[in-house]
């Protein structure tokens, strides 16, 4: 009789363990894939930093007379070497997106420009980070948001709290500028 | 428009639908064997022990060449980057692979005018995507975005290795019936038996083992169909908008084939539609490997 008792609690304790076991992996799991989205965001941003000194040798000839389109894109650029934190991140990367879309305005003034074969090249590889980043972002906050889940619902709870995990925040999006870029013939 | 459902909600719908459906092949692959065992030597641990190694025999063996069987059955050669529209594919890939959180697949292109598209690989982060002509040149960016969530989804979800070891499974309930077959026209049943056993037992284990392979087929077929509306679901998660790959399909349902497919018909789960189907006739049955495409469209715009 005693035995069996025993058996009984050893199995129940088994259970616990891999209960235990499950929920701490989980959550550090969860946590390591919001680190790596982060990584992949970092590494698309810069990519994009580094296509910008190449764009402006390509450009700077043709477009000569367009000094605040360019420095825009230039200021930009700096705005995103010197952001620190995943939002600040984010939105120097969206004031580069919109300076960048004044520039790919202006150049449809500019035929021999768009004949171009590596300002054609350019902008396919600048418009592709951009969605990149667009996609690492989504895939940062569908990692938080599967993070969140994981230590705001019981059991996982109950982890965070001996494991002194707290939520995390998603991304906010900020929103892309509504005014249409200034054309001038 | 039917109601509103989260997509969240069908992913986690599909997903139990596809437990359920493998355990009842599971079970039923198991109830083939203890059944044989049972006919030949009144024993079902017998047949067990020669039965599973059988299956995962021919379930490496299918698994392991499973990517150049398929790439060269299709002729795909790589995506040629210098070819714009080929770029292009290239970096829609990379994108879903990063919406994902999957490295990036390798591309193929297959030389074909029908719109189209497959997953392959052993795992997900080796694996290969393969588009035909037919499809950078007919569809818009949205809609090839469409197609390219719902194969990254297939590669994320397992699904070639889903597809490759219940079709395994499949072989295997059809080997085991052959062989009885077999036995009971030239040597009798009751081989190696050593007493007379349940009579009615026997009757059942020997129907048993004639339906079972179109009960495995039949399942097979309903698991293929289950995976197909999780990688769309999926697919319309990852580029949250169902509305482009809604569209794709559309254009899929009205292109007609214009050539015989290549390769052979095993390979066709693996497409985004089925490429061995004749006209676009999108009423479902239960023996296509696809479900109906306007049901597929339906669940997308009820996103």
């Amino acid at each position: 009789m005693l035995l069996w008792i025993g058996i009984i609690v050893v199995i129940i304790i088994a259970f616990f363990a891999l209960i235990y076991w499950g929920f701490y992996n989980k959550i550090i799991r969860t946590e390591n894939r919001i680190d790596n989205s982060w990584a992949q965001i970092d590494v698309q941003l810069r990519r994009r930093a580094d296509l910008i000194p190449n764009l402006m040798e390509t450009v700077k000839g043709y477009m000569k007379h367009e000094r605040e389109v360019l420095e825009n894109v230039t200021k930009a650029r700096s705005a995103l070497m010197s952001a620190k934190t995943p939002q600040e991140n984010i939105n120097a990367d969206n004031m580069l997106t919109g300076a960048l879309k004044s520039l790919f305005a202006v150049s449809e003034n500019y035929p021999d420009l768009k004949a171009n074969q590596n300002f054609l090249n350019l902008q396919d590889e600048l418009t592709h980070t951009e969605d990149k980043i667009a996609y690492s972002r989504q895939h940062y906050n569908d990692s938080v948001l599967s993070y969140n889940n994981t230590i705001e619902t019981f059991p996982g709870l109950w982890f965070a709290k001996r494991m002194n995990r707290k939520t995390k925040e998603m991304l906010e999006i900020p929103e892309a500028s509504k005014e249409l870029p200034k054309v001038s013939f | 428009m039917g109601k509103r459902i989260l997509i969240e909600d069908q992913i986690r719908r599909n997903k139990q639908l596809t437990i359920i459906i493998c355990t009842f092949m599971a079970l039923l692959f198991i109830a083939v064997v203890f059944a044989f065992g049972y006919i030949f030597f009144n024993n079902i641990y017998i047949a067990l022990a020669f039965g599973l190694p059988i299956a995962l025999v021919y379930v490496g063996i299918t698994y392991s060449f499973s990517v150049q069987t398929v790439l060269s059955a299709a002729k795909a050669r790589p995506a040629n980057p210098r070819i714009r529209e080929e770029k292009l594919l290239i970096y829609k890939v990379e994108e879903m692979a990063i919406a994902a959180g999957l490295p990036t697949p390798k591309v193929y292109v297959q030389d074909s005018e029908n719109i189209n598209a497959f997953a392959t690989g052993k795992k997900p982060e080796k694996s290969i995507i393969c588009v035909t002509t037919g499809a950078l040149n007919k569809l818009k960016t949205d809609e090839l975005e469409g197609v390219m969530g719902h194969e990254m989804s297939h590669i994320k979800n397992y699904d070639i290795l889903i597809a490759t070891v219940t079709i395994a499974v499949v072989g295997t309930i059809a080997l085991i019936s052959e062989i009885l077959f077999y036995s009971l026209f030239w040597g009798g049943a009751g081989r190696g038996r050593k007493s007379e056993g349940n009579a009615i037992l026997l009757v059942l284990a020997i129907l048993l083992i004639i339906l079972a392979p179109i009960f495995s087929r039949l399942t097979y077929l309903m698991i293929s169909r289950r995976r197909e509306y999780l990688a769309d679901s999926n697919g319309a998660y990852l580029t949250r908008n169902p509305e482009g790959l809604a569209k794709a399909l559309e254009k899929i349902k009205t292109d007609l084939p214009s050539e015989k497919p290549k390769g052979s018909k095993t390979v066709a789960p693996l497409y985004i539609a089925n490429p061995f189907k004749r006209s676009g006739s999108s009423k479902g049955s239960i023996w296509a490997t696809h479900p109906p495409i306007d049901e597929r469209i339906r669940r997308l715009r009820s996103m």
